[in-house]
């Protein structure tokens, strides 16, 4: 009789021993999921800071291109040829006369 | 009876470690759906900063491209209209020597004049022109060319006072009240829409 005293006695404690590790990990779970939430901004944030960045160095180029673009075309107008500029003189001045 | 006690016993601990497994197991899956709907919370407020940085960085993208190509467009309209104004002030220097061109001119004159004489409403009406014209087409000949081809029994003069002008006539009423500009340089400001128009077809038509 003693001896089933003592074993249910033992399968209290492993029962509790099971429920005290349990509420251990439950206690501890807030932490753990904010850690783990941290973690997982504190990525995001590095993810929004390159992506800035990026956004900024591709948006840099693109405007540097379309100067360049624009820089090139506008050369090209201060260079047309002399021929067409007299020709267009001409027409002006064939409009002016004729009427 | 030793045994069966021993069983008893036995079964007794057995039972209770089970039961302690499934306490362990239930609380760990407890546990680890709780991390999850933490995780996929915290990815989906992740998600959310990540894809507003990338609208951010959009609009900003949009508003860098569309002000350089405004900044583009206004540094190729202005370069635009000055080989525009560039050739219209060529175009007003070649007009002076297009005067001296008898077979161009002189026809430009005599309908310059007959204009301005249909216009102006009046029985007799002056005709100014250009110290260099009133010196080359002497005494009456061009205006009684210019008139007979109107048809009109209007009375015309030169008049003395050398006009200011490059080309062309001014026509007046007797009493000067009526006045009908027919010089080149008006009909250079009257035209200069469709003069532009036609020397940027010439010059930047691809």
């Amino acid at each position: 009789m003693r001896k089933i005293v003592e074993s249910e006695k033992e399968g209290h404690r492993i029962l509790d021993q099971a429920e005290r590790e349990i509420a251990e990990i439950r206690k501890d779970l807030p932490n753990r999921i904010a850690l783990i939430r941290e973690q997982i901004l504190a990525e995001a944030a590095k993810e929004k800071e390159h992506v800035l960045t990026e956004g900024q160095r591709i948006s840099a180029e693109e405007a540097e291109r379309i100067a360049s673009e624009s820089s090139k075309q506008v050369k090209a107008l201060s260079q047309i040829p002399e021929a067409k500029r007299k020709r267009a003189v001409e027409r002006a001045i064939e409009l002016l006369l004729s009427q | 009876m030793t045994s069966s006690l021993e069983k008893l016993v036995e079964d007794i601990i057995k039972e209770s470690k089970a039961k302690a497994e499934k306490v362990r197991k239930d609380g760990q899956t407890q546990v680890e759906e709780a991390i999850a709907a933490g995780r996929t919370e915290a990815v989906r407020d992740a998600d959310k900063l990540i894809q507003e940085a990338k609208a951010e960085a959009e609009a900003e993208r949009n508003r860098i491209v569309s002000q350089e190509r405004q900044k583009a467009r206004i540094a190729y309209l202005t370069e635009k209209n000055r080989v525009l104004q560039e050739v219209l002030k060529d175009v007003r220097a070649r007009l002076l020597e297009a005067t001296e061109n008898e077979s161009s001119y002189r026809p430009f004159l005599l309908k310059a004049i007959r204009k301005g004489v249909d216009a102006v409403p009046s029985e007799s009406v002056r005709v100014a022109l250009c110290d260099r014209d009133l010196k080359r087409y002497k005494g009456r000949q061009l205006l009684d060319q210019a008139l007979a081809a109107t048809q009109t029994r209007k009375k015309a003069i030169l008049s003395d006072e050398p006009l200011e002008t490059i080309g062309g006539a001014v026509v007046t009423s007797e009493d000067g009240k009526m006045r009908a500009d027919c010089t080149l340089e008006a009909r250079l400001q009257l035209m200069e829409p469709q003069i532009l128009a036609e020397i940027t077809k010439i010059l930047f038509a691809s």
